[in-house]
């Protein structure tokens, strides 16, 4: 296990798109060159599923579909900022990062095929909040008459509202700013591997934001390794990114089936509001008119019940391929996680044997 | 002349009951687990099934009995009952006849709900979340299920005050299940009841093993099929 770490840690290992590049020796102390585009992360979203399970039905919410929505969703609007050419790499990841240069980060309130209402925050690894806001959108067609064309989401207009609200916020910074956000990214990732060396360099004031008070020389050999763990950590990211495109390749196509029937109940609900308010015209107390009663009734719960039959069969369909990509992400994960403590406890330890100091 | 008083009294009787909640505040809480298992598959035990002319004969002679406006045929002794009268009893009874059709019932049941499907209607469902019944309001009416003792209520009000009640006792073996249902209506002085019993049955494995899907609809296999 140490071995392959070493080796890590003493080798270039080559760049993924997006990375932050190594800087040659001997430079002046500012770690970055004018940064044009800022990486961004975007967390799977919180499903918004209320935790009181008596809600569930009155609300019409599906808990095992929310939580498939949360993976899928940040992945189309993945794709919509990668499409603007505004950005670095735009990556989805499983869990929330701090110390990644743009994070986003969102929460399922509302989406019954006809309405999809995301709560979109976004924050930069300085603290900046650049989003906090709902978005809603409504479907403008119909997967029928798209002839099941795939790729094209029917809420695009709501993913483009999010990319122009991040790029309305970024073209409000300068450059010295946004390289200054590049820079707090690296040295929190730093801290978070090895405080007793980086811990200095950052100060946190109350309201959460995070000021740099010096930074490490462009060729401080720490510095070095960090980024060369960050660039395997990378391979692991974008190895993860690529399992939720794959995802979203392998059920869009039912998910829009998912969404097309949820309108349709939506349709009916409203056909079914119409019908019940033509007055019968059989005598008030005659079967006729009872059996109209308990029809107008007895249908609305066969439509609603209906749903119920839906989600067990969008689940029957794509649940077995959300399982696996859960499982094997979950699986680098840990891998990562796992690094991440042989990681800290080595640094810690070149640190003490280079500077002679004492781990804190 | 003790007609009069006693009409009176029994009209009062009537009336306080039809006041009374089919489901109170009691039967909608319990503690511990359901008080009842009624999980399964139930078919129609036609023999010890409810007549339904019979229930209506009896029905129409208590009406005809306590009728305001008592007319006695040629026959003395015999009561009649004005058409009215005959005719919101039957259409309950024309009502409960349909509703109470299904051959079989089937019913599944967690620490939650209890869903009983029914063939060409919809499933009762009764929800309990910490004890505590969970009913269902919609634009046209509203569900909602109890416990009386191990008997399960199931309560639903429509329009025009019309008013369907379900009670389910299962026997103490499991084998045998009762359900009794009532339709009310405001247009009618008394209620219609049936009774209906089925038999606990199991049902044979499936030739096919299929499960649903949204994009191939049901797919079916010889073999084992994992969703």
């Amino acid at each position: 296990m140490l071995l392959p770490l070493v080796a890590i840690l003493l080798t270039i290992v080559p760049l993924k798109h997006g990375a932050a590049e190594l800087l040659p020796s001997g430079a002046d102390p500012i770690l970055m060159d004018n940064v044009s585009a800022l990486n961004i992360s975007i967390a799977v979203f919180d499903p918004g599923v209320p935790e009181d399970q008596s809600l569930h039905r009155d609300l019409q919410v599906f808990p095992r579909i929310r939580e498939i929505e949360a993976m899928f969703l940040p992945f189309v609007l993945r794709e919509t900022l990668v499409e603007t050419n505004q950005w670095g790499a735009v990556r989805v990841v499983p869990e929330a990062d701090v110390a990644v240069e743009l994070l986003v980060t969102g929460e399922i309130l509302r989406s019954d095929g006809e309405i999809l209402e995301l709560e979109i925050n976004a924050v930069d690894a300085s603290g900046r909040v650049w989003l906090d806001k709902v978005f809603g959108g409504v479907v403008t067609d119909n997967y029928a008459e798209r002839d099941n064309e795939s790729g094209v989401s029917a809420y695009q207009k709501l993913y483009d509202e999010i990319a122009d609200d991040l790029r309305i916020a970024r073209d409000q910074l300068d450059q010295k700013t946004l390289t200054n956000v590049v820079e707090i990214s690296l040295l929190r990732y730093a801290i978070q591997l090895a405080p007793s060396a980086f811990g200095d360099y950052l100060s946190r004031s109350a309201d959460g934001t995070f000021t740099v008070h010096s930074l490490p020389a462009r060729n401080d050999p720490m510095l070095d390794r960090i980024q060369r763990i960050r660039h395997t950590e990378y391979v692991i990211t974008d190895t993860v990114d690529s399992k939720y495109q794959m995802l979203h390749a392998e059920i869009a196509s039912v998910y829009d089936l998912w969404r097309e029937y949820r309108r349709k109940f939506i349709e009916y609900q409203v056909e079914d509001v119409r019908r019940a308010q033509t007055p019968s015209s059989a005598p008030r107390g005659s079967y006729e008119a009872i059996k109209n009663l308990y029809d107008i009734y007895k249908w609305d719960r066969i439509t609603a019940q209906a749903q119920d039959s839906w989600a067990v069969a969008f689940n029957n369909e794509v649940g077995p391929k959300v399982d696996a990509m859960e499982t094997r992400v979950a699986e680098l994960e840990g891998w990562v996680d796992q690094q991440y403590v042989d990681w800290h406890r080595l640094l810690e330890e070149l640190f003490e044997v280079e500077t002679g100091l004492d781990r804190q | 002349m003790l007609r009069m008083p006693v009409m009176v009294v029994l009209c009062l009787v009537i009336g306080a009951c039809s006041r009374q909640p089919v489901i109170d505040e009691g039967m909608m809480r319990f503690e511990g687990p359901m008080p009842a298992d009624l999980s399964g598959s139930w078919e129609r035990n036609y023999v010890r099934d409810d007549e339904v002319s019979g229930v209506l004969n009896q029905l129409y002679y208590q009406l005809a009995r306590t009728s305001p406006d008592q007319r006695y045929s040629g026959n003395a002794g015999m009561p009649t009952l004005s058409q009215d009268d005959m005719n919101s009893v039957l259409a309950l009874a024309r009502l409960a006849e349909l509703i109470t059709r299904p051959h079989v019932l089937t019913i599944s049941q967690n620490e939650h709900e209890i869903s009983i499907e029914r063939e060409d209607d919809f499933a009762i469902l009764c929800a309990f979340y910490d004890g505590v019944a969970k009913g269902t309001e919609s634009d046209y009416g509203t569900e909602i299920c109890g416990w009386d003792g191990e008997q399960l209520v199931s309560n639903l009000v429509l329009a025009e005050g019309l008013q369907i009640t379900h009670r389910f006792t299962v026997s103490e073996d499991g084998t045998q299940l009762r359900a009794v249902t009532t339709v009310s209506s405001s247009t009618s002085r008394v209620p219609f009841t049936l009774r209906r019993f089925y038999t606990k049955f199991e049902r044979l494995p499936p030739t096919f093993n299929c499960i649903e899907t949204l994009s191939m609809k049901r797919v079916c296999s010889t073999g084992e099929l994992v969703p």
